[in-house]
């Protein structure tokens, strides 16, 4: 029981910060902006989060200059995409790679590996609801959380309204699908992208608080660990639908807690388990793709 | 009107060494910050590694798998297709051209290299080669596949090479180091790291601007990569080119990682591929050579020089050497924005700005 209750837990856990990449991601996807720098943001959102709570001893200025640092990073991968009419793909992998590179700089120059707060601990963030945690599964799924644990999931219902019943959503929508009809309705398409991608950046940087502030209250370099790449996945999977997108993230965070969990048990051979979560997104990506294309007989790619 | 092909060139120079100092600019501005002086931080990078006989030389010597993997992406950047697998499929195949390398024992030195570097190409076609079929015959997105794998092969290797595959006696997690038959010798020239894999890697990036350029392959590709619907209808098999395509690169991504391996390293270790990466600087000398043979030779030289110039300013000044891990993103970041319009000639330009002025 203990270690379903672990698993269960460990699932909501892994889940959320893949879950806040994938809303934040989604916008951008349907405005065919592809936001490959979501992995960047996200560390972004890890590190100075954690930097800047360690330098003023506040967290709420480290949650403040998290969401700032995204946004700054968000106006420029949407200036060189969208204004410059870059290759937003390699614009993302700079973004990604210079947010690595200047996290390392820093740590470099602080001469430490990581940055962790001793102020403060992780359990300290965790909300327990009283009588809900005594019961059993339900429990792990519900209490123990931290408070963009429940804001993410809250989300999935917001980004459904706002992509659906909205006039913004609905604009963003026809830019992505036709920009021609969008700019002859009179639209300013540049906006509704430029717009697009800096809601991507502010739940980045919820995605990267979560992940080192929240959970750990640490900042190791390259902590994403691709979570930022899983997020795009499970765009692909749920082809930008707030609600199948979010389902893909929860299988792979359900991945992720299999691999940690299971580890625990491996001894040895533990590395190899953390390689269950890429395998199953592939695994995932590829039936999607083939469910999709069944019925498609054109020849060619 | 017709314009010759040469009046093309001045935009494209332009466009490419803009972002560049672009990039140095910013850096240097980072490096102030921090109290140091940009010029003279720069002049230390690059001084010793481009403007002295022995330096020049050991920047050629970590410039020859950067030419592989540069050329590895550009190929596939070519046909539109995003191999983001090299760092993987390098790691793959240096790790195992390092297994072999260590437990073969051939008489012949020349042949063991051979079958060495065979082991890693094949690895590094083994595994560009999922993503490849993939792609091709169940529409996946190839470039999220190959990111996620990277992923996976790094913690695959890892545990390989701190279980099954840990050398016995050592301190720290690393294969066996290979046979001296195995590993490529110093030439000795000024005293520097020079091997005989620079001119390997040379000759590679020779024989496949050939295949580029004048084969009917090369064509095709170039066809895939303007208009892959156009391609298909007129005939050409373009599932078939691009996992051809996806295994020439990966076999060019293990050979890079099979000389990394028997001409520097000897042994896999964590950090066998440095800290950018070797795929990821991959990435930046293929748009800074747009990708043409003679710009990868270029960029690649370029990079190496900065990359080994890193190391000395780390040593002399207080700058962390992560500075070139900066100052490369943000380089492919201005790399991926023209600046200039390229279909109009810097001549024409001025001749019409100084016109305008004439007239004003």
């Amino acid at each position: 029981m203990a270690f379903l209750n672990g698993i269960i837990y460990d699932s909501v856990y892994h889940a959320v910060p893949i879950l806040l990449c994938v809303l934040g991601g989604i916008f951008a996807y349907k405005a065919n902006v592809l936001n490959i720098a979501l992995e960047g943001m996200m560390l972004a959102g890890s590190f100075f989060s954690v930097l800047v709570s360690f330098q003023t001893g506040n967290i709420v200025l480290g949650y403040l200059a998290a969401i700032g640092v995204c946004m700054v990073i968000g106006l420029i991968f949407a200036f060189f995409g969208v204004s410059c009419k870059g290759n937003v793909i390699i614009i993302g992998l700079a973004i990604n790679m210079s947010v690595t590179a200047i996290a390392g700089f820093v740590l470099q120059l602080m001469n430490s590996a990581n940055i962790k707060l001793d102020f403060t601990n992780a359990a300290d963030f965790k909300i327990h609801i009283p009588v809900i945690e005594k019961i059993p599964i339900y429990g792990s799924i519900i209490s123990g959380h931290t408070v963009i644990t429940y804001i993410s999931f809250v989300c999935i219902v917001l980004i459904w309204f706002l992509m659906y019943r909205t006039k913004f959503g609905i604009y963003v929508r026809v830019v992505g699908e036709n920009e021609d009809s969008a700019k002859s309705l009179g639209l300013n398409t540049n906006k509704y992208r430029y717009l697009a991608v800096l809601l991507g950046s502010f739940f980045c940087a919820l995605a990267g608080i979560n992940l080192a502030l929240e959970r750990m209250t640490i900042f190791t370099n390259n902590m994403t660990a691709g979570r930022g790449f899983i997020a795009i996945a499970a765009i692909y999977c749920g082809r930008g639908d707030p609600i199948f997108s979010s389902m893909y993230a929860v299988i792979f965070g359900l991945a992720r807690a299999l691999s940690v969990n299971l580890s625990l048990h491996a001894g040895a051979a533990a590395a190899v388990f953390d390689v269950i979560p890429y395998v199953v997104m592939t695994v995932v990506l590829t039936v999607v793709s083939i469910v999709k294309y069944r019925n498609h007989k054109v020849r060619g790619v | 009107m017709k314009k010759s092909k040469a009046s093309y060139i001045g935009p494209k120079i332009l466009n490419t060494l803009l972002p560049v100092g672009l990039a140095f600019f910013i850096g240097g501005i980072i490096i102030l910050c921090i109290g140091e002086n940009p010029v003279e931080a720069y002049s230390m990078m690059l001084g010793k590694s481009l403007f002295t006989a022995r330096g020049f030389l050991n920047t050629l010597h970590y410039a020859s798998p950067l030419l592989l993997t540069g050329l590895a992406i550009a190929i596939t950047f070519k046909a539109n297709i995003f191999n983001m697998g090299v760092e993987g499929q390098l790691l793959f195949g240096g790790f195992f051209a390092g297994i072999a390398g260590a437990s073969l024992n051939l008489s012949s030195s020349v042949m063991e290299k051979g079958i060495c570097m065979a082991i890693g190409m094949a690895c590094g076609v083994l595994f560009a080669l999922v993503p490849a079929i993939l792609r091709a015959y169940f529409h996946v997105d190839e470039m999220v596949v190959t990111l996620m794998l990277n992923y996976a092969m790094i913690k695959v290797l890892e545990y390989l090479s701190s279980g099954p595959f840990r050398e016995a006696g050592s301190g720290y997690v690393c294969t066996p180091t290979i046979n001296e038959s195995a590993m490529f010798k110093r030439l000795g020239i000024d005293n520097s790291r020079l091997t005989m894999f620079f001119f390997l890697a040379l000759a590679v990036l020779i024989v496949m601007t050939f295949i580029f350029m004048k084969t009917k392959l090369g064509m095709q590709i170039t066809a895939i990569g303007k208009n892959p619907d156009f391609a298909e209808a007129t005939g050409m098999r373009v599932r078939r080119k691009i996992i051809l395509l996806m295994c020439i690169s990966g076999a060019l991504a293990g050979l890079a990682g099979s000389g990394q391996m028997m001409s520097e390293k000897f042994k896999y270790t964590l950090t066998f591929s440095g800290t950018t990466g070797l795929g990821w600087d991959g990435m930046l000398i293929a748009l800074l050579g747009r990708h043409n043979p003679i710009g990868i030779l270029l960029a690649a030289i370029f990079f190496s020089a900065l990359k080994t110039g890193a190391d000395n300013i780390n040593m002399y000044t207080s700058v962390p050497k992560e500075i070139v891990g900066v100052l490369q993103s943000l380089i492919i970041l201005f790399l991926a924005v023209q600046f200039l319009d390229e279909r109009y000639g810097l001549k024409e330009r001025i001749q019409k700005w100084i016109g305008r002025k004439e007239v004003a």
